[in-house]
């Protein structure tokens, strides 16, 4: 596909999202919404302990009570366990539990009072066992074992080129090592979830997912019954962030209670429940060793993480290969060794955060790179400039690097903060201290990971009125997908947005999907979009060429209408051309069902190989103010350039950058799940402090010119990549500001006066 | 527990109802009356997303209960639009980029009335301040801020 296919100026049109209306009107329904008839309210009793035996259960007093209609245990559930690499999870706990917050029963009653009434009701007797809380620990002789075996859950080793060759040509080799901790997703919407046995047994589950047949398949297997015999409706997503790709566990429960009753049952989550059941991201610990010529240029890289999945596997391994290699492929490096480790826990299961495992690793090598370039006395933009990849450049990972405009965000955020005015000008020396940071990020659009196929089917439908139905089974969860396949829809139609419609994602109507995961939908479901409605275009124009014998080849639709492009003689309504595309003998309704899978790879067992079509990138320069007494740290001006090529809704792009930017800010500085003896102890959005409106300053996004030739009109992911720069500019930012290097995130203000404390205590020293 | 009867004033309409002492307004809203607009989020005044009017002051409907509301007058998300046209904020949220996944949404436009009905010409930090008991995943703040910045300036005929 080339630019001149796409027909607009550099960009699309920033309309408003499709379902914007229902939801200012507060009538758009999520699953916490939803109210059947006969519905029970579901609650779950949840382990007090980190890691024990049960020993008993009884939950004939909790039956007994007036109005409960089931409870159940890990006692009655099904004995497949389910995951995804590693199937290690029940509907309950059956024997063990292993973290603080697992599930042990759940019961369903006629009112939400009497079931939080029957949670009290239910004895469950443990025997506690010791637990592994600290990471550190769990490849130690004789630490407690989390599942049997090992607590070594998965390890990546990665080497190419010549690590010794390549430290040797430094001049600069430089180590530290970097902590960063968990993150809660932090949708507005607490997990919540409506499911229903029908009369011939099969289950409906109305619930809040990024994709609905991955929904469908962990409840295939959780509650071990065909994949068929259950349909999955994604109701309303009130945000994800990767929460609710596939770990989600509360709807597993709902689902597996409607199947214990013949009552539609609702499971919503309070807030504390879903911080200890939705997915915190994986906390990271990484050694970084980089070699450095005098030019900026990187010689060799050695890099060890060991990364903590809580007690199941989940997500873990494929995030842990995001950070094991994906900064690799920003940069042009030959010599790399890697070794990455992830291991078990007496902790809540981590896994998948927007960027899956990009923020962890690009935090330890654009804090590497700032600190590097000061040692070599050099610009820190020539740095990453003298490394980045670049259009048309194979990645020392097979990567093929279609666009990419990494430059150009330097570029963009360099001039648009007044980098070089603001660096020159003199060090503040007062309670108050300024400071610049920038860090650059790379992301993928799409992913080969979840089976052999990143494709992307949609059916579109062309009623007799001329007005379009889209069905995809791709998640809308307030990112936009919706959108911007209306507006594919309606630019390659020649209809307005007005008159398309998109159906949420049902496993019995729409087609296979993989769902919203990996930056994929935009490029993938986007390019399918293209080919169904230029299909939908082609039936249109062959039915109005038969209808008027008209060369089918001069024909178009604009503005509703088809028309003749040469003569202009001809011009008819678009429903007249779709009711005779009906109406004819041998006629039909216009249905077409087109399908896109990109020309990617898996990944060998070298983890070598192209996986997705496009990479994007991004880059984020930020102003803080240090207060050197309180150890306060401000953001007073973020600059984000997204390079996600063409973009199709720019509305939307800067929506993503600007919340991506925010919860950058989050991660960097405010939030961390604190734990004492593995209980969440902040487990509340009083404790747990995400950034306010008054906490952030206006923000600027960009979006840079760029191309992608294997995405749908030029278009690639955005979203993901913007929330991965955050975190570091902003510690690249407080050391330009203080002085201070912090290698352990959150940065909090105790952090940076312990850290002022000891510089000063080493100036003392010296005097 | 003990029941009260309640009148109070909903959406401009005149409404009765019995309710046990320990109700929330949140679910009272919600579970017994249908108005779904009204959200749960943290259940503890945090976030924001419960947002309501209760005599034009913007209150969390899940720090409140029914009976309090008793004699009152409550305006919901569900009562911001006149019939089919909408508030302009409802317009402005949607055409600056103001939500996303709108579950912070009807919480959102129900504390940016209730600025906008007593300082008309809000600046950035003012719509800052006035929003920071409202917490928003998705959009960073800078469409609601946008969006709630185009009303007022919609509402001045500028």
């Amino acid at each position: 596909m080339h630019r001149e296919d796409f027909g607009l100026a550099g960009e699309g049109e920033g309309i408003p999202q499709v379902n914007a209306r229902e939801k200012v009107l507060g009538c758009a329904v999520y699953a916490g919404d939803m109210r059947l008839p006969r519905m029970l309210h579901a609650r779950i009793l949840r382990s007090p302990h980190a890691h024990a035996r049960i020993t008993g259960v009884d939950l004939t007093a909790a039956l007994a009570l007036p109005g409960v209609r089931v409870a159940v245990s890990g006692r009655d559930v099904p004995a497949r366990a389910w995951g995804l690499s590693h199937k290690q999870q029940h509907v309950l706990a059956r024997d063990t539990v292993r973290f603080v917050g697992e599930e042990v029963a759940a019961l369903a009653a006629d009112t939400p009072e009497i079931a939080d009434a029957a949670l009290d009701l239910i004895q469950i007797s443990y025997e506690p066992l010791p637990a592994l809380l600290d990471p550190a620990d769990a490849l130690t002789t004789g630490a407690p074992l989390v599942h049997a075996g090992s607590n070594l859950a998965d390890e990546i080793n990665i080497q190419r080129g010549d690590i010794d060759a390549g430290f040797a040509q430094a001049d600069l080799i430089h180590e530290e090592t970097y902590r960063t901790h968990s993150q809660y997703p932090g949708y507005m919407e607490p997990m919540a979830t409506v499911a229903a046995t029908d009369a011939n047994g099969r289950l409906t589950v109305w619930t809040s997912t990024q994709s609905v047949f991955l929904a469908r398949q962990r409840l295939a297997e959780a509650l071990d019954r065909p994949v068929s015999s259950i349909r999955v409706i994604q109701a309303t997503v009130g945000g994800g962030f990767g929460g609710k790709i596939v770990e989600e566990r509360s709807s597993v429960i709902a689902a597996f209670l409607a199947t214990r009753t013949d009552r539609p049952v609702r499971l919503g989550l309070t807030r504390i429940e879903d911080m200890l059941s939705g997915c915190l991201s994986v906390p990271e610990t990484i050694r970084l060793r980089l070699g450095m010529r005098r030019d900026g240029t990187i010689t060799a890289k050695e890099v060890e993480i060991l990364a903590d999945c809580g007690a199941f596997a989940g997500l873990a391994p494929d995030i842990l290969i995001v950070s094991a290699m994906r900064s690799d492929n920003m940069q042009r490096i030959a010599n790399i060794r890697t070794r990455a480790r992830l291991v078990y826990t007496n902790t809540l299961p981590r896994g998948a955060f927007r960027g899956f495992g990009g923020t962890q690793m690009l935090f330890a090598l654009n804090s590497h790179l700032a600190t590097m370039a000061e040692k070599l006395d050099l610009d820190v933009f020539d740095v990453h400039r003298r490394n980045a990849i670049g259009p048309g450049d194979t990645t020392v990972h097979g990567w093929k690097i279609g666009s990419c405009a990494l430059e150009a965000c330097l570029t963009h955020v360099r001039k648009a903060i007044d980098w070089d005015a603001k660096r020159a000008r003199p060090k503040g020396t007062g309670v108050l201290r300024r400071g610049l940071g920038v860090a650059a990020a790379m992301h993928v659009s799409g992913n080969r990971t979840i089976g052999n196929w990143d494709g992307a089917t949609i059916l579109l439908k062309v009623n007799e009125d001329g007005r379009a139905v889209i069905l995809t089974g791709e998640s809308d969860m307030g990112q936009g997908a919706f959108t911007m396949l209306t507006q594919i829809c309606a630019k390659e139609l020649g209809i307005p947005p007005a008159h398309v419609t998109v159906q949420a994602p049902d496993t019995d109507i729409s087609p296979f999907s993989i769902g919203t995961l990996a930056s994929r939908v935009t490029i993938n479901a986007g390019a399918a979009m293209v080919k169904a409605a230029r299909q939908a275009r082609s039936q249109i124009l062959a039915a109005a060429a038969e209808k008027y014998s008209h060369p089918e080849d001069d024909l178009e639709i604009a503005d509703g209408m088809v028309r003749a492009r040469g003569t202009g003689n001809l011009t008819v309504p678009l429903p007249e051309i779709c009711r005779y595309h009906i109406f004819r003998h041998g006629g039909e309704g216009i249905i077409v069902s087109a399908s896109h899978d990109p020309e990617t790879v898996r990944m060998d067992a070298e983890h070598r190989g192209n996986i997705a079509p496009g990479y994007s990138f991004a880059a984020q320069a930020v102003e803080v103010e240090v207060d050197t007494e309180t150890g306060q740290v401000r953001l007073i001006e973020s600059w984000l350039a997204d390079d996600c090529g063409v973009a199709i809704n720019p509305l939307a792009v800067h929506g993503q950058s600007n919340g991506a930017a925010v919860q950058s800010l989050g991660w960097a500085l405010y939030e961390e799940p604190r734990f004492e003896g593995g209980q969440l102890s902040n487990g509340n959005l009083a404790d747990y402090t995400m950034a306010t409106a008054d906490a952030v300053p206006r923000l600027h996004s960009a979006i840079v010119d760029s191309f992608e030739p294997n995405g749908p009109l030029g278009a690639k992911g955005a979203s993901e990549t913007a929330i991965l720069p955050g975190a570091p500019a902003i510690a690249n930012a407080v050391y330009e500001a203080i002085g201070l290097r912090i290698t352990d995130l959150p940065i909090t203000p105790e952090k940076i006066l312990a850290g002022l404390a000891r510089a000063k205590g080493a100036r003392d020293a010296a005097l | 527990m003990s029941t009260h009867r309640i009148h109070l004033t909903l959406n401009g309409e005149a409404i009765e109802a019995e309710v046990p002492g320990n109700r929330l307004l949140a679910d009272f809203l919600r579970d017994d009356l249908g108005l779904t607009g009204t959200k749960r989020g943290c259940e503890t005044g945090v976030c924001g997303a419960c947002s309501i009017h209760l005599d034009d002051t913007v209150t969390k409907s899940c720090l409140c209960l029914a009976f309090q509301a008793d004699g009152r007058q409550i305006t919901t998300v569900e009562g911001l639009a006149d019939g089919a046209t909408l508030h302009v904020l409802q317009e402005a949220f949607m055409t600056h980029g103001g939500l996303q996944c709108g579950y912070c949404t009807p919480g959102f436009l129900m504390a940016s009335a209730e600025l906008l009905a007593r300082n008309p010409m809000p600046s950035g930090d003012e719509i800052r301040k006035a929003l920071s008991g409202n917490l928003c995943r998705c959009t960073g703040y800078q469409g609601i801020v946008d969006a709630v910045g185009a009303a007022a300036r919609t509402l001045h005929g500028i």
